[in-house]
């Protein structure tokens, strides 16, 4: 290598080149149309995307709900009975981590339904211990965007009030607790909404409602 | 020798087709997003250091930026060399970025994306020698700086899809800028190291064509996919 002058390009023979760019424009066309493509814009022009699975990476984007101008009938009729619960969900301390500290429960609930509702967390020591997470969704099905209400997300040890679904869907809280002790939190429900079989969107953690807060989460058993 | 030659290329862009495989996922249209473009949008009033790091994440993350900065600097030696290119393309980008946002010239993210992918792919085909044997003479100076204008309007387009409040817009800009260019310079030195060190290894004779072969390939999956966007989402 002499010192005098570097290269400042390659010197590829035209053949290697050639094969360069070829190879780079179709090798580069197919990952587009058998990858990106699927992934990101949801269409599949090779088939590639769902024999990969790369297809699944694509997801609706969430439209959000504006949740304070909404207009309803100030009286309403429903067909389906009044219902009350009491549901106890206990949460270990923040050294149980995400499965045992935090957990999501909803209620199906249909358009214009109602409830009442009021909650408390039992044990936290502090009001900054526990950050709650009060939302809704629909639950759409495959290539459907999901609407997404969210009313209310702060710190506290209680809340109560009314809501009224905005669209058919789920609605209810994610509540995490960071605080040191376990804690238990009783949400008392009572309006028209059916509760969430165990293991399906909204209930995903399995919680049993109306029993106490040691058998009403079967599966999960804390590590101390 | 010439068999051998045509199956290690062949090899070489079988392993880059795999390579830019594995990444293409994660490459998503480069936009502000999420947290950052709340943020930009509850701002009002002159904002500065906010907007410096915005502009510094925004390059140091940009990977068709960085992709085309490497082209750049692949076979530049000298200190003085790369201040003039990269001033070149400090100028481009700051230009259309600052006048883009002020004259709102709207322009699809898309098809200027589109451009920028396919600068990383011209870069690659001049470090190749490709524009030499096709007895094209284009002065690299000037397409230095062509191509800092498209990233400059890349950047503008980027910046015009957030809510930006006219109040204290151009110190925002500014500031923007000066974060675009501290993040290009952290980036720089990066990858100049990196290749300075990799010249004075044997394996940079061997391997320089590849690198090149590989950069002109992420430029066509980049270009590819912006173009896939403008026509599917129709701009």
């Amino acid at each position: 290598m002499s010192d005098a002058s570097p290269p400042t390009q390659l010197n590829v023979p035209p053949r290697t080149l050639a094969m360069i760019i070829g190879g780079g424009i179709v090798a580069g066309t197919l990952i587009v149309l058998g990858a990106v493509v699927p992934a990101e814009y949801h269409m599949d022009p090779l088939g590639v995307g769902n024999l990969t699975g790369i297809a699944r990476l694509w997801a609706p984007e969430d439209k959000k709900l504006d949740t304070n101008s909404a207009s309803a009938p100030l009286a309403r009729s429903y067909d389906i009975a009044l219902r009350s619960d009491v549901i106890e969900i206990p949460l270990t301390d923040f050294l149980g981590g995400a499965k045992g500290s935090e957990l999501e429960y909803k209620v199906r609930m249909k358009q214009g339904a109602t409830f009442v509702f009021e909650w408390e967390a039992i044990g936290a020591a502090n009001k900054n211990d526990i950050h709650f997470d009060f939302h809704g969704h629909t639950t759409p099905g495959p290539n459907q965007s999901m609407t997404v209400a969210t009313y209310e997300q702060d710190y506290g040890t209680s809340q109560k009030g009314a809501l009224t679904a905005p669209f058919d869907g789920i609605e209810g809280w994610q509540f995490s607790n960071s605080g040191d002790t376990p804690v238990v939190i009783r949400v008392k429900l009572t309006g028209f909404y059916e509760l969430v079989p165990a293991g399906e969107p909204g209930n995903e953690a399995r919680i049993v409602a109306n029993v106490p807060a040691a058998q009403a989460r079967p599966d999960f058993k804390p590590l101390h | 020798m010439q068999g051998y030659r045509q199956t290690q290329t062949m090899l070489w862009l079988a392993a880059m087709a795999v390579a830019a495989a594995v990444l293409a996922p994660a490459a998503s249209a480069h936009a502000i997003g999420g947290k950052d473009a709340a943020f930009v949008a509850a701002t009002s009033g002159p904002d500065p250091f906010p907007f410096i790091y915005l502009g510094a994440k925004h390059m140091v993350t940009g990977y068709d930026h960085l992709a085309y900065l490497a082209g750049v600097v692949f076979f530049l030696y000298r200190m003085k060399d790369v201040l003039l290119y990269v001033s070149l393309f400090s100028l481009g980008h700051s230009t259309t970025l600052l006048l883009g946002v002020l004259l709102k010239i709207d322009v699809s993210s898309y098809l200027v994306d589109a451009v920028i992918g396919l600068s990383v792919c011209y870069k690659a085909f001049e470090n190749l020698g490709g524009f030499r044997q096709l007895g094209w003479g284009i002065n690299p100076r000037i397409a230095v700086l062509a191509f800092g204008l498209v990233h400059g309007f890349g950047l503008a387009t980027k910046l015009q899809e957030l809510d930006l409040n006219p109040n204290g817009l151009l110190v925002n800009l500014i500031s923007f800028n000066v974060g675009v260019e501290i993040g290009q310079l952290i980036a720089l030195s990066i990858i100049l190291a990196a290749i300075t060190l990799w010249r004075l290894t044997p394996s940079f004779g061997r391997f320089a064509t590849a690198a090149n072969a590989l950069l002109f390939l992420a430029g066509v999956v980049l270009a590819g996919q912006q173009i896939a966007g403008y026509f599917i989402t129709g701009g």
